[in-house]
């Protein structure tokens, strides 16, 4: 059975969330530690589900589920901190909101803030 | 002169087809009392939503990238090149090209075989096409499979039979029946918008660029992307390619054209790469970014084929082909294209490579693996030479991250790309194209039209 996975970065304040869930043990440091993520392992049913309910979601090269919306990415990482757990029962939960997300995504593929950079 | 010195090759096709009347008196002479149509974009068979513009096909004609192409394929041309990805002349060819209207239309306009018809865009004349032929396509999803093949049909590289997630074969299956077929000719130039005019080396033109630049050997880099630090060492390391010497030029040939919701917008695609080379990662002596129009449909291995053709024309001698090469899903093998140009692919046609066969092509692959960060050398890494693990670079995790508003490190995408993927997110209020892009775009296209 292929091993699918979904990355959730973490910046500082998630980073913060994190701490004392048991879950820093996990946390991977990426491109000469510049970037900090998590990987939440997900199974071929769990992956099926995800791209049946998000038509823009996919998996690359790395097996890696991507092109989720940016609200999917956000409810991951709550659930991650909530359920203190790395695996499909996480993206269960989220994909039990998905009416949500899909609402949210559809106001986000309208218009995204960009980022302020110098 | 040493016998190792590669030269430039001819086009495809022994010459280059240049099909552009530039004189206005002449063109309106041409047009004169001849049926109009306006060109409309093919719109997606379910959604409604643009999916290929015929104009693109058109530019890409007249102005010779598809060289010895001249027009929309007859009947018998489509058949052949489904069968043997060959021209009736025997040059090889990916893909059926064809000018399809609809019944409706058809019956409105009243036109047949020897006639003339002015295609209009943006309301004013822009092409004509000499109508040779009328043919119906009875099936557009019989031709959609045909044209990318099946797992049943083409066993050695298509893993997936085709469906609506693949955005070039619904560009197929939403064509309309009626295909008039038969010459192009652009008859009022049309005028690039920013920042794209400044991209636009047709193939005449980037052979004089050579030229100019002293580029005997170029390698090209096909791209539909803003250009990750895997990107940039992919090019530096296949530019090593050459004969005697490093290759002289690096040509990166963005495809310009209608796309997926979530790639980036061809604006950010054409200055991300020039940002490379600004920023100094490329000598902008060496980089040279430029765009083709063309809707791309996604074809790997076939998808090659064309970048092959539309690169020779250009005037490169080689061309870097890296993994799932214009490749979205898993329909194809994710090596279907180094199958091609290393061995050939029989059931396309191809008992060879498409540079052993005659009628094939001149330009040289450079097939890649890949590029990615290995933490223990502390630099981006050759699959094929380093031999710790590495984190592999995917240009969707990179969207992932540029959406959620977090700057990719340095050391996976320049700042002064990042900055220019930020600019365009400002102008459209959205890093990626989303619908909203791909309408606009539609009616806005790349160029404006003068009154003729």
């Amino acid at each position: 059975m292929a091993d699918y996975f979904i990355d959730v970065l973490l910046d500082e304040n998630r980073m913060a969330k994190l701490k004392g869930t048991g879950l820093e043990d996990n946390i991977k440091y990426r491109f000469a530690g510049e970037l900090k993520l998590v990987e939440v392992h997900v199974s071929e049913e769990t992956k099926n589900k995800v791209l049946e309910t998000f038509d823009t979601a996919r998996t690359d090269s790395r097996n890696a589920i991507t092109d989720v919306p940016v609200a999917f990415l956000r409810e991951l990482f709550n659930q991650v901190a909530e359920k203190k757990s790395l695996g499909d029962d996480v993206v269960e939960a989220v994909l039990a909101k998905s009416d949500e997300i899909k609402e949210l995504a559809a106001k986000e593929s309208e218009f995204l803030p960009a980022p302020e950079i110098d | 002169m040493s016998r190792f010195l590669i030269k430039r090759p001819l086009p495809h096709g022994g010459r280059l087809v240049e099909r552009v009347v530039r004189d206005p008196e002449r063109a309106k002479k041409m047009i004169k009392g001849c049926p109009t149509y306006d060109i409309q974009p093919t719109l997606h068979y379910e959604t409604g939503v643009p999916v290929r513009n015929v104009y693109r096909e058109i530019m890409s004609i007249c102005y010779g990238f598809f060289s010895p192409v001249e027009g929309s394929m007859c009947q018998a041309e489509v058949e052949r090149i489904l069968k043997e990805r060959r021209l009736l002349n025997e040059w090889i060819f990916p893909y059926p090209l064809v000018f399809d209207i609809s019944k409706e239309d058809y019956k409105k306009l009243g036109v047949g075989s020897g006639d003339r018809l002015v295609l209009n865009l943006k309301g004013k004349p822009f092409a004509i096409l000499d109508i040779e032929e009328v043919w119906e396509i009875s099936d557009t999803e019989e031709l959609a499979h045909k044209t990318f093949g099946t797992p049943e049909d083409n066993p050695e590289v298509v893993r997936e039979r085709f469906n609506k997630k693949h955005p070039g074969w619904v560009i197929y299956k939403s064509l309309n029946p009626i295909v008039l077929a038969g010459k192009y000719t652009i008859i009022n130039e049309p005028v690039f918008r920013p920042p794209f005019d400044r991209f636009w080396y047709p193939p005449r033109k980037a052979r004089e660029e050579f030229d100019k630049r002293g580029w005997r050997t170029v390698i090209n880099h096909q791209t539909r992307n803003v250009p990750h630090v895997g990107h940039e060492f992919l090019m530096k390391n296949a530019a090593f390619t050459g004969d005697l010497e490093p290759c002289h030029g690096i040509l990166v040939n963005a495809i310009i054209g209608v796309k997926r919701r979530g790639d980036y917008p061809d604006e950010a695609i054409c200055e991300g790469h020039e940002a490379v080379n600004t920023g100094g990662y490329i000598k902008n002596s060496r980089h040279l970014p430029t765009i083709c129009l063309w809707d791309m449909r996604y074809g790997n291995p076939l998808e090659s084929l064309l970048h092959g053709i539309i690169r020779q024309n250009m005037g490169c001698t080689h061309h870097m082909f890296g993994r799932d090469h214009a490749a979205v899903g898993e329909y194809y093998d994710k090596w279907s294209t180094q199958i091609l140009w290393n061995e050939g692919i029989p059931s396309f046609g191809f008992d060879a490579p498409p540079t052993d066969v005659p009628y094939g092509l001149e330009i040289r692959p450079q097939n890649m693996r890949e590029f990615s960060f290995c933490p223990t050398c502390k630099e981006m890494a050759y699959s094929e030479t380093c031999g710790h693990e590495r984190e592999k670079l995917s240009g969707s995790f990179l969207r992932g991250m540029v959406a959620q508003g977090v700057q990719p490190p340095s050391i996976i995408m320049r700042p002064e790309v990042f900055k220019v993927v930020v600019k365009w997110w400002k102008h459209f209020g959205y890093p990626f194209c989303n619908e909203k892009y791909v309408i606009n775009k539609e009616k806005e296209l790349e160029v404006d039209l003068k009154d003729l």
